[in-house]
């Protein structure tokens, strides 16, 4: 049977299922507040209010309440499809926790574009939205064309054309580099400086990740690179994660977005009274900008985490399967390739359950510290 | 009054402030550059010739543009198919999930109704649920009914109001909607069906173009779900396909074929993204106030 049809066919049944089911929600719903007495006017408004809200409060039950139940009663077994599982106890987690070190390199690679990458994507987006916020003509198609990326970066021929932009010998970007280091000699320097900085860091880091640093010494012992070494990209596991930063900077549109919105609702007489105080620009933008906006580097610095500790596109198309060298084994990456190319299905329930848990910690402690730094106009 | 309040400068104001709004358009030109650039060398890619795409001498623009990569895209049957396999996916997909999320949002912001808070509460917590959570049971569960292999668990699940943050957003929307509409109508008899569908879901519009937007870039753009889900070469969608066009083993990539087929699937997201970008930059900028 054509694949289109029979799903076409299942997708019919669905919405007869979805109204049968919303009719019966709805119907017991009715039942239960006419057994309390209530009037007429509030049973039908019970009714319709379960029918119109049925779909969500059915798929919550058959694809939220249920699968995570589930999950959580698998994560404590051996489960390798098509058998059933078995019970062992805590053994996944401790697996994972103790014994599992793609696991633990897949963990710190998320944290690291968290912390290296996340800060980067926040001054690309506020360094936009203040050019923006000078309201220029000609600042919609600016909008337009800086929400782009949004769009397109997590699309695989996106990712694989980033694959031949950053390919390190003929790629466009590292020419556009060369080009202008011939127009400004100098900045050669600067772009050695730079790559050793980042290499180091990376080669400390994966030192730490493995507990072995001969690569650290490597790296180090070569000194400042010779003029000629460009960033490798992804095809080096020194570049691999930087690269993929380089990509989340790219896209850093639906942030700036949010920071634009922001920096249109701080009140102008703020800014007259700086003035008329002879505060700098600089110390304006430090004390009143800054500050005012921090509601809104908020919600991009939660979003964004929950978002970095999701990154599975990228290890998949940009560096074939999270090299070089597990350089780009992410959370989701691992636990996709544990769990669907392994048929560990119990393990990476476990997995997404310690998924969870980092989620809902790292959350929580955005929200401890924003009593520190997040400043809300409206409170006393 | 204030302005004698301050030093007069030696450059005049106006010659101050046009060389500081150069700058800042020198910057936002920059900045549009860097945001093209991989979208022009895509272009670029796509009309050289194989030899001018892997050479190492770089060429901006090919000396001579073929469109043959396009051409061989085009009328290969197997990449027709694919395109409609995605213009399928997504199509059933999106609609599915846009009126049973304008149903639920209906539901949560136009009628009052007993548990209404509670369910409200409760959706809102889905949105911290990762959605790893939920993928790994969700598979034994097709696979148990034999849905591994077909379109279905890429796209019933949303037909049943799928995603949180949609609800939300719409739910928002028609919050900012006068009572007056539906209480007029309800008392010259209409059901709150006809409310729904005849005076609620014509004004919402602009929010339902925005969601309507935002589930097409996710389906359309979709990778971890059909890579787990479809089994058969025929059924892949366009970033399955594109995803796995690289050939290791090879050292020399059609590179001009692989950016053709990646023009090709980008073109439908830029389009449609030209067309609705005012709403969708608006509610973009919404999420950020409200959350």
């Amino acid at each position: 049977m054509n694949p289109k049809l029979y799903t076409l066919l299942w997708a019919i049944g669905t919405v007869i299922f979805i109204l049968l089911s919303s009719l019966a929600v709805a119907a017991v719903a009715k039942a239960i507040v006419r057994r309390r007495g209530e009037n007429r006017l509030y049973q039908s408004r019970t009714f319709a209010g379960y029918f119109f809200a049925s779909p969500w409060i059915v798929g919550y039950f058959i694809f939220v309440i249920g699968p995570t139940l589930a999950s959580l009663y698998w994560s404590f077994t051996r489960f390798k499809l098509p058998d059933p599982p078995q019970w062992i106890g805590l053994q996944n987690y401790i697996q994972l926790l103790t014994a599992d070190d793609q696991f633990r390199v897949s963990i710190l690679n998320s944290l690291y574009v968290t912390f290296f990458g996340l800060p980067l994507q926040l001054a690309m987006a506020l360094g936009l939205a203040l050019l923006l916020y000078r309201r220029l003509p000609g600042e919609q198609v600016f909008r337009m064309v800086y929400y782009l990326p949004v769009m397109l970066a997590a699309n695989a021929a996106m990712l694989i054309t980033w694959r031949l932009v950053l390919n390190p010998n003929n790629g466009i970007l590292n020419t556009v580099i060369r080009m202008i280091e011939d127009a400004v000699p100098p900045l050669v320097f600067a772009r050695q400086v730079v790559v050793m900085i980042t290499e180091v860091t990376n080669a400390a880091f994966i030192g730490l990740q493995r507990g072995d640093f001969t690569l650290l010494q490597q790296t180090l012992a070569r000194g400042l690179p010779v003029p000629e070494a460009m960033p490798l990209w992804h095809q080096s596991q020194l570049w691999s994660k930087p690269a993929i930063i380089f990509i989340g900077v790219w896209s850093s549109g639906a942030m700036m977005m949010i920071y634009l919105a922001a920096l249109c609702s701080v009140p102008t007489h703020l800014y007259e009274a700086a003035l008329v105080d002879g505060a700098s620009s600089w110390q304006r933008f430090w004390r009143i900008t800054f500050p005012m906006i921090s509601p809104a580097t908020f919600y991009n610095l939660v979003v964004g985490i929950i978002a970095t500790l999701q990154i599975f596109e990228q290890s998949y198309v940009l560096t074939d399967n999270g090299g070089p060298a597990q350089s780009t084994y992410f959370v989701a990456y691992y636990l996709w390739r544990s769990t669907f190319r392994f048929n560990k299905i119990g393990y990476g329930a476990a997995m997404s359950w310690i998924l969870l848990v980092l989620i809902l910690v790292l959350t929580l402690i955005q929200f401890r510290l924003a009593n520190r730094w997040v400043y809300y106009e409206y409170e006393s | 009054m204030a302005q004698k309040l301050y030093k007069q400068p030696l450059i005049p104001r106006k010659v101050r402030q046009a060389f500081s709004n150069g700058i800042v358009y020198l910057l936002l030109l920059a900045g549009s550059g860097f945001m093209f650039f991989p979208l022009f060398w895509m272009i670029s890619t796509s009309l050289k010739t194989m030899e001018e795409a892997n050479s190492p001498r770089i060429t901006w623009w090919p000396a001579q543009p073929q469109m043959d990569a396009y051409v061989q895209v085009l009328t290969d049957d197997r990449w027709l198919l694919y395109f409609s396999n995605s213009v399928f996916v997504t199509g059933l997909a999106v609609t599915g999930t846009l009126v049973s999320v304008a149903a639920v949002a209906y539901a949560f912001s136009r009628i009052q109704w007993p548990g209404r808070n509670l369910f409200f509460f409760l959706m809102l917590s889905t949105l911290m649920l990762p959605p790893q959570t939920t993928l790994v049971p969700q598979y034994v569960v097709f696979n148990k009914i034999k849905w591994v292999g077909t379109y279905n668990p890429i796209i019933i699940p949303g037909f049943f109001a799928g995603g949180a943050l949609y609800i939300f957003l719409l739910r928002q929307f028609m919050m900012g909607l006068p009572r007056e509409l539906d209480e007029a109508a309800l008392i010259d008899g209409a059901n709150h069906f006809q409310v729904w569908w005849h005076i609620i879901m014509p004004l919402c519009k602009p929010a339902l173009a925005t969601i309507g937007v935002f589930l097409f870039v996710a389906h359309w753009n979709s990778l971890q779900a059909p890579l787990i889900y479809l089994q058969r070469a025929e059924m892949y969608t366009l970033p399955v396909v594109i995803a796995n066009l690289i050939n290791p083993q090879v050292r020399v990539q059609p590179w001009p074929l692989i950016m053709a087929a990646s023009a090709l699937t980008m073109i439908p997201l830029i389009v449609v993204f030209f067309f609705t970008q005012r709403y969708i930059l608006e509610s973009v900028a919404l999420t950020g106030t409200k959350g």
